[in-house]
């Protein structure tokens, strides 16, 4: 893994159009900015983990006749 | 064109009526390809992959359930499904059948948006929102009083 220190408003390139900037430190949370193109998802991990493992579920599925009566008519 | 399913059989596919991903259903990058067939109810539809016939999805649509569901999106995403609204799109949410009736849910942090003009699809996370990525359907039930408060169920800190 590379490591980079960088103080508030300081930023780093990722390839030629990813920006990283460190936009605000506090004791224990730092606030990140992302600029990127459109074509790039950025996402918190844990949601973006969360919700890949969700789908997985979701994909799982072939039987649905206990649905029907879960949800209304 | 003709495609084997696990689920349906062999169907028959008009290439018309085929959907494109712009952004995968996250973790089935290399599935960009759906078609849409009628589920068991009118809130329910089946998402079959035509890349693979083992592949496929029950979509609900989140309004059933939360009928002031919304997806807001931002101008860029709206722009690659080339609409200007999300008036324009089908809003549909993903349904996890557990063998268990009580863990039925459906995720209504990453709803499926599609254009039915363009056909062009995609899965967006809410990143704004508070809807949970598991909302049990059971809780719905007439009968066993009001549905919990959906900001309650945040499953992200």
């Amino acid at each position: 893994m590379l490591v980079l220190t960088r103080k508030e408003d300081e930023s780093i390139m990722i390839g030629d159009d990813i920006e990283v900037k460190v936009l605000d430190l506090r004791e224990n949370q730092v606030k990140v900015g992302i600029i990127a193109p459109r074509s790039v998802a950025v996402h918190r991990r844990e949601v973006y983990l969360a919700i890949q493992a969700e789908n997985a579920q979701a994909a799982a599925v072939s039987k649905v006749d206990n649905i029907s009566n879960l949800i209304p008519r | 064109m003709q495609l084997e399913t696990t689920r349906f059989g062999t169907i028959d596919i008009d290439p018309d009526s085929v959907i494109t991903l712009t952004q995968p259903i996250l973790g089935f990058q290399e599935f960009r390809r759906f078609i849409k067939l009628p589920g068991p109810s009118e809130f329910l539809t089946w998402l079959q992959s035509t890349d693979s016939g083992e592949l496929a999805f029950i979509l609900l649509d989140p309004r059933s359930v939360i009928p002031d569901y919304k997806a807001d999106l931002t101008k860029q995403e709206l722009s690659e499904l080339a609409v200007s609204s999300v008036a324009e799109l089908e809003v549909y949410t993903l349904v996890v059948v557990p063998p268990d009736r009580s863990q039925i849910r459906t995720n209504l942090r990453a709803p499926i948006l599609i254009s039915p003009k363009h056909r062009l699809g995609k899965q967006i996370i809410l990143e704004r929102s508070d809807y949970p990525i598991q909302y049990f359907l059971a809780q719905h039930q007439p009968g066993q009083g009001q549905p919990q408060e959906v900001s309650n169920a945040r499953t992200d800190a």
